[in-house]
């Protein structure tokens, strides 16, 4: 059986080729961005309810033809490769949005026409148009840098969590008894999250705090503010912090990234045109007629009798001018100094070291007489 | 390649490099291949000399050139100087009007006498505003003086124009300053014209004369260097955030369409009590809401006012609310000002790099003193060290280190040809050229490898108290030493090839040098084993 679908497999290569040089081609790119796109603007008149009138036709025709090509993008990439598929995220949301398609259908046949949520499955349509992202690069690069900075968002925003649990539980005890208290807005502890986001926001809080100070709680104001300075004032404003910290980082890594990438290519162009003037060159000297031309200094004897020292040769570059010269002399100078140094250095030891040797004989003997007399 | 080499001869990258420049210079392929005809024998300078330019027309005029471009740092180049260097316009009888329209616009004095209407134009439309009700028959002169002074602005500013115009018509297109200018000025000039045309005067054409008018003020902002450059950074900043901008675009899209569908309920609902009922109506509605919740206003009193309405799911569109806040303002909003803080950053550094790139030549200069007379001091010091012994204990242990000197002095050379590009003026050799310049970066690139490569058991050189390391101040000023705009250096013939040949064979005795000195070591050790 395995055998069987192997052999099925390798028959297919040629097909699957070309189905795959079809899903790379920029025709077809061309077509998925003009489908999607044009459903995202049908998908916006659908909403009212005249136009949908009017051109019920139209939208349904152009509804059927998105799908179809949804679901064959989706075939042909399943079909090229089925398990590298899975590995890329812009694959993974495609079969999203292809199951979010088909919802509301299936919902339709299921459940009836009255089913509650049908509407909120209508509405999630409108994620089609991220299939969009996957066809522009800048977007993606973006995606890319902005997606490292997650683990920091996401930590922060369970550090704030965690602060508006603490913080409701208190308001909760403090605030929420059902008689003496503000039940509507601290009653149970979801409605206590939603008042301490309002707060964070701080959006509308002075009428909640009108509400707590008409019930004269004692604690209320100092409450309310030291958790606004909290959250709205420190961590709110932390995240920008944070956000720029690593948008300057990516910003950089990117830089750098770009900068080694083209000096590599650089240096290894270099290198192959070095390499084929040095053949030149070797071919030159076997191709010569003269037998006696064993080194390059004598190819070019004739050559350099014929320059003469009347005759300029103009070079503006840094390698024969004249700071050049001071420079390189200068440090040659100073090597030499250092190596004269150093040699006097290894004779001192070397002296040394003979000395050490002419009174290591006489230690011996002394040390086998000690021995002697034990 | 065995013969590339003598016989038993260590490979060493940068004697290679110099060897190839030599090749390069001389041409030398050429030469062997027996091509000497087409190898340039000459120089700019020969041809920019008259008397020898004289002596090289006598001889064959079919010899070559050698030409050498370097970029240099001279700064703007005007208008006025490109025109001047143009043939037709050098010959031609008159100077042509586009000549005499540059000089005046660049007169200072055109440009603070139109700075002086802007202005005036400001006060002129402020007075005739406060007086626009009044009645009163005194103030009719006043009146015409004003609508007088108005006229006379407009028409110098179209003077203005005509004079850029002039000036260069292209050039003109392609600044967005100008197009800006362009744009008001047409603005302001265009009810006026229907005003004359004998369109009746309704209140809508006089109000929209006055706002056109008063847009003529916005012309200030080009004038100023300051107000542009804020204008340009900020229009920078914004360009680099074009993704991110076209991101929102899609999310707002997407909650929008999602809030029509999820608050249907909401909106059919018979209720008469609800404030924001109209919210999420149709499309558009339901963009402006999405506006209104991204900027965090009076969201919770939108989310209660929906759970007046049972039919609503409260918890979809508590989850559909607060989610478009973490995400768009929360979130999104947080990341732009991110990006704009870090674009600035780097705005203010691009517009920095000008004034540290004088600085830095200046520092090459004092550098260059500073190196002639060191290798004075040094060479006294050498002949001071070879005939007596030094004082070796301050110096301390023997350090075994990379010598970093030698490493310096190769990146030196490695920008060889970095600064040079050689145009043959030859058409039947294009490709040889292309080689040629290759070639040149080839052999830097040749020398940065072997920078790494070579490696000598040489000692840091600690220079006395209160100078700095050599090798630090040769690294700090190296850059700037290579781009200082250098006299053109000539070398006799013979003296240049005699100058490569000896670089290389140096290079070879260093490191044969260096190859005795770790003997040295080696048998150093070996005794100290006994």
């Amino acid at each position: 059986m395995m055998a069987l679908v192997s052999l099925m497999w390798r028959k297919d290569d040629e097909f699957r080729a070309f189905v795959k040089r079809v899903t790379m081609s920029d025709f077809f790119k061309i077509i998925m961005i003009s489908a999607v796109g044009s459903n995202a603007f049908f998908t916006a008149l659908w909403t009212s309810y005249e136009i949908r009138y009017r051109l019920f036709r139209l939208l349904e025709l152009s509804e059927f033809f998105f799908v179809s090509i949804c679901t064959s993008e989706l075939a042909m990439k399943i079909y090229v490769d089925s398990t590298g598929y899975w590995k890329d995220g812009y694959n993974i949301l495609d079969v999203v949005i292809f199951i979010i398609m088909f919802l509301p259908y299936i919902f339709r046949k299921l459940l009836g026409k009255q089913f509650i949520y049908l509407h909120i499955a209508d509405g999630i349509q409108s994620l089609r148009i991220l299939k969009l992202i996957s066809y522009s690069r800048g977007i993606r690069t973006m995606i890319t840098a902005v997606g490292q900075t997650v683990y920091t968002v996401a930590s922060v925003l369970l550090l704030l969590f965690l602060l508006m649990y603490i913080f409701g539980v208190l308001g909760f005890c403090l605030f929420g008894s059902p008689d003496t208290g503000d039940y509507d807005n601290w009653g149970n502890l979801a409605v206590a999250f939603f008042t301490l986001f309002s707060l964070a926001t701080v959006d509308g809080w002075t009428d909640l705090q009108k509400q707590l100070d008409n019930r004269s709680f004692a604690l209320s104001r100092a409450f309310t503010i030291v958790f606004i300075l909290l959250a709205a004032f420190i961590f709110l404003n932390m995240f920008v912090g944070v956000m720029i910290m690593h948008t300057e980082d990516s910003i950089k890594k990117f830089e750098r990234e770009l900068m080694l990438e083209r000096k590599m290519t650089i240096m290894e162009e270099k290198q192959v045109i070095l390499q084929r003037q040095q053949e030149e060159v070797s071919r030159l000297m076997h191709m010569q007629k003269n037998a006696d031309c064993k080194s390059f200094s004598e190819l070019v004897e004739n050559f350099k009798k014929t320059l003469r020292h009347t005759d300029p040769m103009v070079l503006d570059d840094f390698g024969t001018s004249l700071p050049f010269i001071d420079i390189y002399f200068s440090t040659l100078d100073y090597q030499d100094m250092t190596i004269h140094k150093l040699q006097e250095l290894y004779y001192e030891i070397a002296h040394v070291l003979g000395l050490m040797l002419e009174d290591l004989p006489q230690k011996k003997p002394q040390s086998l007489e000690e021995v002697d007399e034990k | 390649m065995a013969t590339y080499h003598q016989e038993g001869q260590m490979q060493l990258p940068r004697a290679d490099a110099i060897r190839s420049r030599l090749i390069d210079t001389f041409s030398l392929i050429e030469h062997l291949q027996g091509l000497s005809q087409a190898v340039p024998r000459h120089t700019v300078r020969e041809l920019l000399d008259p008397s020898r330019q004289k002596k090289l027309m006598w001889e064959d005029q079919q010899q070559l050139v050698r030409f050498s471009v370097k970029p240099q740092h001279t700064g703007q180049i005007s208008q006025a100087q490109r025109l001047l260097s143009k043939l037709h316009i050098r010959c031609s009888q008159r100077p042509p009007l586009s000549l005499w329209a540059g000089w005046v616009l660049e007169c200072p004095l055109f440009t603070n006498f139109i700075i002086f209407l802007i202005i005036l134009n400001t006060i002129v439309l402020m007075v005739e505003i406060e007086l626009l009700e009044s009645t009163n028959t005194k103030l009719w002169p006043l009146k015409l003086t004003l609508e007088v002074a108005a006229w006379f602005i407009l028409f110098i500013f179209i003077l203005e124009i005509i004079l850029m115009w002039l000036s260069s018509f292209s050039r003109f297109w392609k600044s967005a300053w100008n197009v800006f200018d362009f744009v008001v000025t047409m603005l302001s000039l265009l009810p006026e014209v229907v005003l004359l045309a004998g369109v009746t005067g309704q209140p809508v054409w006089l109000q929209f004369l006055r706002i056109c008018r008063v847009l003529r003020s916005l012309k200030l902002f080009a004038r100023f260097r300051q107000i542009r450059v804020i204008i340009l950074a900020l229009v920078r900043a914004l360009k680099s955030m074009t993704f991110l901008l076209m991101l929102l675009l899609i999310f707002f899209y997407i909650f929008a369409v999602a809030g029509v569908y999820f608050f249907a309920e909401y909106t059919r609902s018979p209720r008469q009590d609800l404030e924001y009922h109209m919210f999420f109506s149709d499309l558009l509605n339901s963009l402006v809401t999405v506006f209104i919740l991204f900027t965090l206003d009076h969201w919770y009193a939108l989310l209660q006012d929906v759970w007046k309405v049972s039919e609503v799911s409260r918890i979809f569109s508590s989850i559909y609310v607060i989610l478009w806040l973490l995400l768009g303002s929360i979130i999104f909003r947080n990341i732009i000002v991110a990006m704009m803080v870090t674009n600035f950053q780097n705005i203010r550094k691009e517009l920095n790099e000008e004034m540290a790139h004088r600085e830095v030549q200046v520092k090459a200069d004092m550098f260059k003193r500073q190196i002639i007379q060191r290798r004075k001091n040094v060479s006294h010091e050498a002949l001071k060290s070879t005939h007596g012994k030094t004082d070796d204990s301050s110096r301390g242990a023997i350090q075994q280190k990379e010598s970093s000197d030698l490493s310096e002095v190769s990146e030196v050379e490695s920008v060889y040809e970095a600064t040079e590009a050689d145009v043959v003026t030859s058409a039947s050799k294009p490709e040889e050229t292309l080689s040629e310049k290759k070639e040149y970066q080839s052999s830097s690139s040749v020398f940065s490898t072997s920078s790494s490569s070579t490696s000598s058991s040489e000692s840091r050189f600690s220079e006395s108290v209160g100078h700095l390391d050599w090798e630090t101040l040769v690294h700090e000023n190296l850059p700037g030493l290579m781009e200082m705009d250098q006299d053109d250096r000539v070398w006799p013939r013979d003296s240049l090839f005699r100058y490569f040949e000896l670089l290389e064979k140096l290079q070879y005795n260093l490191e044969e040098r260096k190859k005795l000195q770790e003997f040295a070591v080696q048998a150093l050790m070996n005794l100290e084993d006994k």
